[in-house]
């Protein structure tokens, strides 16, 4: 067998038009807008599957069909497994594990093992791809007219300019004005012509509907209608960013903080002519149409029934072979742990309640560590309480929960201190720097204060430490506000929400997360609710550093919201009479940890004068100490941090990066996430997960109809898995699927960056948030046994797609045994992990980390605790 | 104090040195870089501490001369007044804080050394053309600035957008160079010795006697200001300001936000004497001035992105900065200068946070765009009140959407009708061409015999050739051989042009062609060894990344092509200005064609160097046997 072996699973033909009836764009739309990015503007950022559009095919299919639609690399290059291999992250047995599931035959897979370590630096390059060798490839190689480079810079003009959200002074669109009769209006009625839609063609098409339009145009430019439906792909391609953005704004207007009325087929009849009229000027009225061309062998068509993936199969079994000897680090850690006999628990000196977030997976561990009387729990950040939230600073009401939650209450926030004046709108002079003033202000401006600015840069640049001016990051809250949670009318605001929760609601809302995370009795005297977010300077992406189950916002309202809630006393008694029996002396504190400057802020202190919390001073100063030794454990993967460090320099430089204007890595958020574990925390409370896992709690004795767990993982598998692809892709090919280096990146009207003043919006991660990520799929481990997931499974509806076709992987752990089950779409598979291999262990965390540069194997620590 | 000058001078391009000697390795560029430039910083503040205890003179440094023969001497001038010390008081605070600044911002980014390496030799151009005593000296260091700045735009070679947009700033540039050319010709042939800029001002001191008539002074104004414009992005040439904003935000700070943009200005204040001596000269300054400002700040207004609306604010500033020139509001300027520069590189620097500020802190977002006052349109009849404003809003909107146009204007007053002759030129076929230029020497040879008038005359056809040549490289789109043989033909004959008319000056030529040649014969011998198994005219405009997959040979192309667009470190560049003295002694209508010549050579030979060394590598993976792999 050749080493190019490639297997070729047929595809159903993609688009599914009978050849012989008329072209309808409507139905074409509808199947080609889901090959382009769901990326909303950047001002919420919300992680989802890159690769959302195959998602009903199984994993590896789906990834080279889309390899093959969007010229992308599927994995990353055959010298990384090898040299993964070499240094024993990639073992043996996982291998032949990867090989066992090839479905090969043996010979095969003999054949392929011979291949492994053959030498191909070219195999993981992007094959032949629609979106760069497609039918629009002709106008350059045929007629030497580079249509993107004539059509793109004006086109992108357009568009900007009509949905800019406040960075251009004039805005383009009248109210309720539709993109296409914007464009009609500026090219007919406006003195001077519209550069190129003043040339007469395209000029008197401008006065029939889009749908006319596209037709026209279509048969004048492409020719066959068999090629319609591919021409208008490819053209939507070429700039997968914009015209991304514009489906995500045409599905949901909302998401723009002004409204624009913009759909696909009218910036598809918009494009058609310009490249028209470009054509026209170029080659005159009878230029050749794409139907003339000859067509390059090879070209890949949609009408030949769609596009055939083909996989590269050593890469495959690299790949399979490397994620399953890391999440067999884990699994082999949780089999070997002797399932503990469940001992009558000590009620806990406090508790602390954080957020499921990969990030908060060491701080858990530092604090217990610190702390071993600390009890920690996990849930999604939002804490189950949904609502938009306006903050006093804020302009709009933004959602606090994971994006397939819509919600329908309102919480604002407003001021205890009454001295304190409403903001003012008026632009203070330190702030004159982000506008540009380009006339008379801007003359006087530069000759006053603009020298200033020298010491400014300087200070900021050698000194990071002082911020920009009245730049508050939403988790640094002042606590001296409060949230208006209680519902005092039921009438509905002006925008049509409930102003806060009413008690029942509230007792629902806790009711359901305390049972999530199997926490309904033995309260410790405090409970510490703990959101996250994450503060940094000059980061246009800082929404996709906060909390991912807040929609890209920091959790802090929820902690707020959870903690006041949970200490309102008429709650507490609805909760009581639903057996959630909170005692008198149990105080709830919201909290907000700060993850790139590793810092934490208690909320509502004046609460805490009326009721104070005696184990309080002494979880601070454990949480303290565990902020410490967390920022040292993240500096390990900064190269320029100064290493040899105690841990009060790694915090102190942690801190700087965040407020450095120069730093475009503050934190590496996400980068290595790996595991998701539903469970106790017994089962994980003696592993070191390299900050690796998203922690969720769970207890599954009262879990037997396997509710609570189908609860917790329709927000789970889209949260974290989101997550999890997103960085596997932005990861693996950075230029297609990723968002390029941040250096160039240019932030065109709030709508997201682009690279220079004229370039597509970029989608998905820059390189700075990804470059030390493991790609690798995300491991769920569930803490129940098969024949109940079974039953959640049944109860997830359209999510079981993610597991059916492996784009997460599920593992099944016997709350009792600890016996481990891989689920596949044909059933639970017993996990058998080699006897000979020993889980690497330790005494403390500190040991582990010190003087590692890479991510580090599960260890697991040799102590005995309460 | 001279030494001091030397130093600032030398330690970039020590540091350049040094980068370029060093492998690969972050933490010691990042060293190299950290020292130099703090050295350089040292050397700047104890110049001007030097400087300003000598009680702010007027110092004029001859280091050496260069070259020397009768009637012609290419001094090493310098030259520190206050000018040029508050420019150089700038370069050394931003240039210290760029380099800490990415230090961080470019970590772990895969250029690293060559964005210092750029960075480096950016600073020592700018040195250069700071504390330059003549213009030949400005000349010199305004190229090395216009090559920088070209390799920092197209600094993200893998993308096609700047790669373009830095072709789109070259030749800018590089048509900006006819005036700098010229004007420094013509300042050979009005002031003749007296080009230092220290003396300048005495030269008009006496205003009973000019030193030239008004029409040459108004000629040599117009030249600079003409190289002014260019470089510092004003009418018509603003379109270029925006669009070169595509390297590492760093850089755009400190190429476009601060320093680079304001060279134009720089300039028109060293060569205040010449252009303010006549009122219809200051009246240009200032409306270039003005008509910048007015469209400049009108596309301001339709940015929807924040690099493009700094741009324009910063060439709006600019501009009101020629028109306090052109009142002879010097010091002001300088203040302004100053205020600018930090402020708009600033701002670009920390343009990323735009985002958070209008949402978090400017809230409302939505602007509004009126007519002021709509009283005004009383007067017309209903029909039209009603759509008027609104058609002149449209209007409006279109002018600053479309940023005046001048796009559009500049290319098709310059380049479409070069592009047009030359297409024609490579149509024609080569035996024609030939018969052409034999008949042509053969009517003028007959002329001369004929009227009894000396050789000197044939120069002239030779001169057209020359152009022609030129014109066939600059619209050759797909060999690249014909476009570099085109082009050292053109620069052959620009040589013999010269002996015709001066056979005396023999040994100036040789010195031209021993620039010239060996790059000329470097490149083909390099395009071989690239081209070799390729059929480059079957793949018209592909960008072929050479500069990943042949590393070695691409630099080699860089160098020739420097040498064979008479960049200053080849004798080419001395050869250039040679040339021109020779034209303005014997034949000044010679110094036209040859200037256009060498901007479109330099032109056509970027392109050539862009199309084969930038774009990304051919990554594609044929295992299914495509035809693709020969074609991308």
């Amino acid at each position: 067998m050749a080493i190019s072996q490639v297997a070729e699973p047929t595809v159903e033909n993609l688009h599914n038009t009978p050849l012989d009836s008329p072209f309808n764009i409507d139905s074409v739309l509808e199947h080609l807008a889901h090959w382009l990015p769901a990326q909303g503007p950047i001002k919420d950022f919300i992680h989802h599957n890159t690769l959302h559009a195959v998602q009903n095919h199984p994993f590896h299919e789906g990834v080279a069909i889309a390899a093959k639609m969007f010229g992308a690399r599927s994995y990353l290059p055959l010298s990384d497994y090898q040299n993964l291999y070499q240094e024993g992250r990639i073992k043996n047995h996982a291998l032949n594990w990867a090989l066992a599931h090839s479905e090969l035959s043996d010979t095969e897979q003999l054949a392929l093992k011979a291949s492994l370590f053959d030498d191909d630096p070219t195999g993981h390059y992007p094959p032949v791809s629609l979106a760069n060798h497609g039918i629009r490839n002709s106008w350059l190689s045929q007629i030497e007219v580079d249509l993107a480079a004539l059509v793109h810079p004006i086109f992108f003009r357009l568009l900007g300019n009509f949905l800019d959200q406040g960075i251009s002074r004039w805005s383009l669109p009248k109210p309720d004005e539709h993109f296409w009769d914007c464009i009609v209006r500026l090219t007919h009625n406006s003195l001077i012509p519209l550069y190129p839609l003043n040339e007469p063609e395209a000029y008197d098409l401008l006065n029939q509907s889009p749908d006319q339009v596209i037709q026209i145009c279509l048969k004048k430019i492409v020719g066959d209608p068999e090629l319609y439906e591919q021409y208008i792909l490819e053209m939507l391609l070429a700039h997968p960013g914009w015209s991304g953005m514009v489906h995500v704004i045409e599905q949901n207007p909302n998401i723009l903080l002004l409204r624009r009325d913009i759909t696909l087929k009218e910036i598809i009849a918009v494009e058609l002519v310009l490249e028209l009229a470009s054509l026209n000027r170029k080659k005159g009225p009878q230029f050749p149409n794409v139907m003339t061309f000859p067509l390059l062998k090879g070209t890949p068509l949609l009408k030949d029934g769609g596009i055939k993936p083909s996989i590269s199969l050593r890469l495959k079994v690299w790949h399979e072979a490397m994620e399953w000897s890391l999440h067999s680090e884990l699994l082999l850690a949780l089999k070997a742990k002797q399932a503990e006999a469940p001992k009558s628990k000590a009620i806990p000196e406090a508790q602390a309640l954080f957020c499921i977030d990969d990030r908060e997976c060491s701080i858990r561990r530092h604090l217990e560590e610190v702390h071993p009387s600390i009890e920690t729990f996990g849930a999604a950040g939002f804490f189950g309480i949904d609502f938009f939230y306006q903050g006093l600073d804020d302009a709009y009401p933004v959602a606090q929960c994971p994006n397939i939650i819509v919600p329908k209450h309102l919480i604002k926030e407003s001021n205890t201190k009454a001295n304190l004046s409403p903001k003012s709108k008026t632009l203070k002079l330190t702030n004159m720097h982000f506008s540009a003033h380009s006339m008379f202000k801007g003359w006087l401006y530069t000759q006053t204060i603009g020298v200033g600015y020298a010491a400014k840069m300087a200070w900021d640049v050698f000194r990071p430490g002082s911020k920009l001016p009245n730049i508050r990051a939403l988790s640094e809250v002042e606590s001296h506000s409060q949230l208006h949670l209680l519902r005092e009318t039921d009438e509905l605001s002006p925008d049509g929400y409930l102003l806060g929760f009413s008690l029942t609601e509230m007792a629902d809302r806790l009711a359901g997360l305390l049972r999530n995370i199997g926490l309904t009795q033995n309260f410790a005297p405090i409970v510490v609710v703990i959101a996250h977010g994450s503060s940094s300077v000059n980061n246009p992406h800082f929404a996709a550093y906060d909390c991912g189950a807040c929609s890209g916002k920091p959790g802090a309202p929820n902690a707020r919201a959870f903690a006041w809630m949970a200490n309102h006393e008429s709650v507490r008694e609805l909760l009581s009479e639903r057996g959630i029996e909170i005692p008198e002396t149990t105080r709830f504190i919201a909290a907000v940890h700060n993850t790139s400057r590793d810092e934490i802020t208690y909320f509502d202190p004046h609460l805490l004068e009326e009721h104070p919390a005696p184990n309080l001073a002494a979880f601070k100063e454990a949480m303290g100490t565990a902020l410490e030794r967390n920022a040292r454990e993240r500096s390990r993967w900064f190269e320029l941090a100064p290493q040899d460090q105690t841990n009060e320099i790694a915090h102190t430089h942690v801190k700087n990066r965040t407020m450095s204007i120069f730093e475009p890595r503050p934190e590496y958020n996400h980068s290595n996430n790996l595991y998701a574990i539903v469970g106790r925390r017994q089962l994980t409370r003696d592993l070191f997960m390299d900050r690796r896992a998203f922690l969720h709690s769970y207890d599954p004795n009262t879990d037997k109809q396997g509710d609570i767990m189908a609860r917790i993982l329709s927000a789970v598998i889209p949260v974290c898995g989101g997550i999890n692809l997103e960085y596997l892709f932005s990861r693996i090919d950075n230029s297609v699927y990723g968002a390029g280096t941040k250096l160039p990146h240019n932030v065109i009207g709030l709508l997201g960056v682009a690279n220079g003043v004229e370039g597509d919006l970029r989608t998905g991660l820059p390189a700075q948030m990804v470059e030390v990520h493991q790609p690798s799929r995300l491991l769920i481990v569930l803490e129940q046994s098969s024949d109940i997931l079974d039953k959640t499974i049944a109860k997830l509806g359209t999510l079981k797609e993610w597991l059916d076709n492996e784009w997460v992987r599920v593992v099944s752990c016997h709350p009792d045994t600890h016996e481990l089950f891989l689920y596949s779409a044909n059933g639970w598979e017993s996990v058998s992990l080699p006897e000979s291999i020993l889980v690497p262990e330790s005494n403390t965390s500190h040991d582990i980390f010190l003087g590692q540069t890479q991510t580090i194997p599960v260890h697991q620590f040799i102590r005995s605790h309460a | 104090m001279n030494g001091l000058i030397l130093s600032s001078l030398g330690l970039p391009l020590l540091g350049f040195l040094l980068i370029f000697l060093s492998h690969n390795n972050e933490k010691k560029i990042a060293s190299i870089s950290f020292w130099l430039s703090h050295a350089m910083g040292l050397s700047i503040i104890l110049l001007l501490v030097v400087w300003a205890v000598a009680g702010f003179p007027q110092h004029e440094y001859e280091w050496l001369t260069l070259y020397e023969v009768e009637g012609y001497s290419f001094p090493l001038l310098f030259y520190l007044d206050k000018i040029g010390a508050v420019y150089l008081f700038c370069t050394w605070a931003i240039f210290s804080i760029i380099v800490k600044y990415c230090r961080y911002y470019l970590h772990r980014e895969s250029g690293y050394k060559r964005f210092f390496l750029t960075i480096f030799s950016f600073v020592f151009g700018l040195n250069v053309v700071i504390l330059s005593g003549s213009i030949d000296i400005l000349f010199a260091g305004w190229e090395i600035v216009g090559i920088s700045s070209f390799l920092l735009i197209a600094f993200y070679r893998h993308r096609a957008q700047p790669v373009r947009n830095s072709l789109r700033a070259y030749t800018i540039y590089r048509f900006c160079d006819i005036g700098l050319l010229l004007g420094s010709w013509m300042s050979h042939l009005l002031f003749h010795e007296s080009q230092h800029f220290s003396e300048l001002a005495n030269l008009f001191s006496n205003p009973e006697m000019p030193p030239a008539s008004n029409a040459s002074l108004w000629l040599v104004s117009t030249l600079i200001l003409i190289a002014a414009s260019g470089k510092s992005a004003q009418f018509p040439f603003c379109f270029w300001l925006p669009r070169a904003m595509e390297g590492p935000t760093p850089s755009s700070a400190i190429f476009y936000g601060a320093l680079s943009v304001h060279l134009g200005v720089f300039l028109l204040m060293r060569t205040t004497p010449i252009w303010s001596y006549h009122f219809i000269t200051r009246w240009s300054v200032f409306n270039i001035g003005l008509l910048t400002v007015i469209i400049a700040s009108l596309s301001e207004k339709t940015q929807s992105n924040i690099k493009g609306k700094i741009a324009y604010a910063s060439i709006t500033q600019v501009g009101f900065m020629f028109m306090e020139l052109s009142l002879g509001l010097e010091n002001l300027v300088l203040v302004h200068f100053l205020g600018n520069a930090f402020l708009r590189c600033y701002q670009l620097l920390v343009s990323p946070s735009i985002v958070v500020h209008l949402l978090r802190v400017e809230g409302s977002t939505d602007s509004d765009f009126h007519l002021p006052d709509q009283s005004r349109f009383q007067f017309l009849p209903t029909s039209l009140r009603g759509i008027l404003p609104d058609i002149l809003k449209n209007t409006l909107y279109v002018f600053s959407l479309q940023e005046g146009n001048l796009e559009l204007l500049v290319r098709s007053v310059l380049w479409t009708p070069l592009k047009r002759v030359g297409t024609l030129i490579n149509k024609t076929n080569l035996w024609l061409k030939l018969l052409y230029s034999f008949t042509g020497f053969a009517l003028i040879g007959v002329l001369i015999i004929v009227s009894g008038s000396t050789i000197q005359y044939l120069a002239f056809p030779v001169s057209i050739l020359m152009v022609l040549a030129s014109l066939s490289a600059f619209s050759q789109k797909h060999s690249p051989f014909r476009v570099w043989n085109a082009i050292g033909l053109s620069s052959s004959l620009a040589g013999l042009a010269v002996w015709l008319i001066n056979p005396t000056a023999w040994f100036d030529v040789l010195i031209f062609a021993s620039g010239i040649v060996p790059a000329w014969i470097l490149g083909i011998i390099v395009l071989t060894k690239l081209l070799k198994n390729d059929s480059f005219s079957n793949s018209p405009f592909v960008y072929r990344a050479f500069a990943e997959t042949q590393p070695t040979l691409s630099l080699l192309l860089f160098l020739s092509f420097l040498g064979l667009v008479g960049f200053p470190i080849s004798p080419a560049f001395l050869g250039e200005d040679l040339l021109l003295s020779h034209a303005s002694n014997h034949a000044p209508w010679f110094a036209l064609p040859i200037t256009i010549a060498f901007v479109i050579n330099g032109i056509a030979a970027a392109r050539i160097f862009q199309r084969l060394c930038m774009g990304q590598p051919n990554e594609l993976n044929t295992v299914d046997g495509h035809l693709f792999k020969k074609r991308v």
